[in-house]
């Protein structure tokens, strides 16, 4: 059971998790209007938002610890505030710059910070098999490590997270799959590829457990995802849940939507789950004070975040070249002829 | 075969991915047994626009949005193209193409020899390539030689709207798999704005394109510049930047990578004596080399000097400095133009 | 064909996206060129509101008389983007 300060800390990482999608959104759009230009602007390239999806990135990792792994999908700020992973070097891999968590190699939708053992795929479904990785490595270090994979409910249909929920289930490992349900597959609706309307169903044909919550609810989804970590965590086995969030921007910034009944978009801003969280507080007579005092300790970290990010170098071209090993060949093989242009490698 | 030019004042002119819709369009409307198979195909009109409005006219059962599952609706199209049917499957970006290998490059590829030519995989499988929009390693890619590496599969690469028609028209009918790979940057969409040239001239009436028939989109005797796709156009703007200079390159777009036109390169080579390979895709084992090592063959004294332009070994990195750093661009082939022309 | 005979506005109000509360467009491209005959209802250009895409359909036949914006060129709601001189 959830006390109060616990509930205050989900809000507050709820808070900052919304604030951030909707500042992202603001300095992505810059320099793309009116013209819509993907690669213009401070950042280029897709952006994929989960403004609505806090509850389950929140719910979820406030029963992990830092050793516990986590992969996350294409869509992944939520997921990765709530992991811990560190904002001002996430953001700064957002704008694509040197100090950013991968030096600007990865991008929004290639997050890794190793500190929390947090990582990303930005290809349906392939965050899973390294999820299970992670929790056979828990196991064979005898620790008590948990591995979570998000995956949208896009994802299930897969062979990438069928493949895994089967391993994870027959080597009895400490994984959780976690499913993200905002209804949509891009512009595809859950009904149009799937005839299980409960994604959670899958875990029946692994022999493992599958739970589903409806509600939009992060006390709801924490108390699923407590049993589901404490089972993997005992040395159970693997679960999985489904759990219902809600897209309330496009798939991407720039989607239009023109395929989403006005009706669905005006549904999912109204099931709104830090509004939801926040009447539940009030109702443990946490007054207004208090409440400016969250949203504006989560809104800070956020403009400091991204203002932070913003003044940091952007990365010099030659460092393309490196990271591509760990352990580089000794002899490198000639490289093209603009290398020695830029100064080439160190 | 009439050149882009020609139709430019007599003709509209359109986007490449209006010239695939309509390709696409015309054969359906003439053979039922083609249809579209993808993910966000229907209702979004695919994520590059190559499907946009076909879901009005042909409905669902035809224009089908699939679960995203690649290997089951790839490999859903081989079967039903060995069933007769001629089905379009797409991979909404090529860089997906691991999810579902096994049913391109081991069912698609090789059925038909496996069978000893008992069966035929009339199907097309299309699928977005390239960057210079910074969406790093996991979209960026073209792939270009590693379906051009594997036997049994024809492969395709337009660069213009009516070559991207004419070759879709013949992808179609072709009794064999065609990957058909269409540049995001050359479709002509509003958000990912395309450089002059993509976008052409196009007759409404159908028409095909043979494969294994390389272009001149540049004709010139001093250098013999081979490249596909978006590059067809980085290569342009180098060529025409060195004419004030004197150089006279000759661009050559090879429209399809199996089967190749190495006979039109061989021509060229052997009147400019100078070679130089751009590719979008890695440098290594790929396209670049095989272009090379085909006019070697030919005739390995008619090469004075050989440059190649390709991405370093390198996963495609997302920071603009970085991504404009592997990407060949325009300068980068103005530059090798010039080294092959040094000792002029 | 007379230079005497009226010209026709291509506007985009009527096409502009319905639930669009943005004002400003870009012109993304063109399939015809000036001096070329058109029917009504062909389309002769796209432009962009915010990343929607909307094709802007002639509306009257005629000869593309003069076109009034570019590629590239961001224009007000409302804006006449083209002239068609009726035949």
């Amino acid at each position: 059971m959830l006390g109060v300060t616990e509930l205050q800390d989900m809000y507050e990482t709820m808070v900052m998790a919304r604030h951030y999608e909707e500042r992202l959104q603001e300095e992505y759009l810059e320099g793309k209007q009116p013209a819509f230009d993907i690669s213009a602007g401070p950042i280029p390239g897709e952006l994929h938002l989960a403004a609505g999806h806090e509850a389950s990135g929140v719910g979820v990792c406030h029963h992990l610890r830092a050793e516990d792994s986590v992969t996350a999908p294409h869509r992944p700020h939520h997921i990765a505030i709530a992991k811990g992973v560190d904002l001002k070097a996430m953001t700064a891999e957002i704008f694509g710059r040197e100090t950013g968590l991968s030096g600007g190699k990865g991008g929004h939708m290639h997050l890794f910070d190793p500190d929390v053992n947090f990582a990303c795929s930005g290809i349906i479904a392939e965050g899973c098999p390294p999820a299970v990785g992670a929790g056979l490595d828990a196991k064979k270090r005898n620790a008590d490590d948990v591995a979570v994979a998000f995956l949208g409910e896009g994802a299930i249909d897969q062979g990438a997270f069928l493949e895994s929920l089967n391993l994870a289930s027959v080597q009895n490992l400490p994984v959780v799959f976690v499913i993200e349900d905002n209804d949509w597959a891009i512009s595809m609706p859950k009904e149009r590829v799937t005839d299980v309307t409960n994604g959670a169903q899958r875990a029946a044909g692994f022999d493992l457990p599958g739970t589903r919550v409806d509600a939009d609810d992060v006390i709801a989804i924490s108390d699923a995802a407590t049993d589901a970590i404490g089972r993997a965590r005992d040395g159970n086995g693997p679960s999985l849940l489904e759990v219902q969030v809600h897209r309330r921007m496009g798939h991407f910034m720039g989607d239009a939507e023109g395929y989403r009944p006005d009706a669905d978009k005006d549904a999912a801003t109204r099931r709104d789950a830090i509004e939801r969280l926040e009447t539940k507080l009030r109702a443990n007579d946490i007054d207004d004070e208090t409440f400016d005092e969250l949203r504006s300790r989560a809104r800070d970290r956020v403009e400091e975040a991204i203002e932070w990010a913003k003044e940091q170098p952007e990365p010099e071209p030659s460092a393309a070249y490196e990271d591509v090993f760990s352990s580089p060949p000794s002899e490198e093989p000639e490289r093209a002829p603009s290398v020695a242009d830029t100064g080439g490698e160190d | 075969m009439a050149r882009p030019e020609e139709h430019r004042q007599t003709e509209r002119s359109l986007t490449m991915s209006r010239a695939m819709v309509e390709a696409i369009a015309h054969e359906m409307r003439e053979d039922d047994a083609v249809f579209y198979m993808g993910e966000d195909v229907a209702d979004y009109g695919g994520i590059f626009d190559s499907t946009e409005g076909l879901l009005d006219e042909f409905g669902r059962d035809r224009i089908m949005d699939v679960p995203i599952s690649e290997t089951a609706y790839i490999g859903a199209a081989v079967g039903a193209a060995q069933g007769g049917m001629r089905p379009i499957a797409e991979l909404m970006f090529v860089d997906f193409f691991g999810v579902g290998m096994d049913q391109i490059y081991n069912q698609m590829a090789k059925n038909t020899y496996m069978s000893g030519g008992a069966l035929s995989v009339p199907m097309v499988l299309t699928a977005a390539v390239g960057g210079t929009y910074n969406d790093a390693a996991q979209h960026s890619q073209t792939l270009y030689g590693t379906f051009a590496h594997l036997p049994g599969m024809k492969v395709v690469v337009p660069s213009t709207a009516y070559d991207a028609k004419g070759l879709l028209h013949t992808a179609i009918r072709d009794d064999d798999p065609v990957v058909y790979l269409f540049h995001k940057r050359l479709m002509g969409i509003g958000w990912l704005p395309a450089p002059d040239g993509p976008k052409t001239g196009v007759p409404e009436e159908a028409y095909t394109i043979p494969f294994g028939r390389a272009d001149i989109k540049r004709e010139g005797a001093d250098a013999t510049v081979v490249t596909l796709g978006l590059h067809v156009h980085r290569a342009l703007a180098a060529a025409d930047s060195l004419a004030d200079d004197g150089i006279d390159a000759e661009v050559i777009d090879l429209r399809t990578l199996a089967p190749l036109d190495i006979e039109t390169i061989r021509d060229s080579v052997a009147k400019t004596g100078r070679l130089v390979v751009v590719d979008e895709d890695y440098r290594s084992y790929g396209l670049t080399g095989e272009i090379i090592a085909g006019v070697a063959e030919g005739d390995l004294a008619a090469l004075d000097a050989v440059e190649r332009v390709a991405l370093p070994d390198v996963p495609i990195p997302y920071a603009r400095p970085m991504e404009n750093e592997v990407i060949p661009d325009t300068d980068d082939i103005t530059a090798a133009i010039r080294r092959v022309r040094s000792d002029e | 064909m007379s230079s005497n005979t009226p010209r026709v506005a291509v506007e985009t109000a009527d096409v502009w996206p319905e639930d669009s509360d943005e004002n400003e467009g870009v012109v993304v491209n063109w399939f015809t060129s000036e001096g070329t005959r058109v029917d009504e209802g062909d389309p002769l250009c796209e432009f962009q509101v915010e990343k929607v895409s909307v094709d802007v359909p002639a509306p009257v036949s005629g000869i593309l008389d003069e076109i009034a914006l570019d590629e590239d060129d961001e224009f007000e709601k409302g804006e006449t983007i083209a002239w068609i001189r009726r035949e």
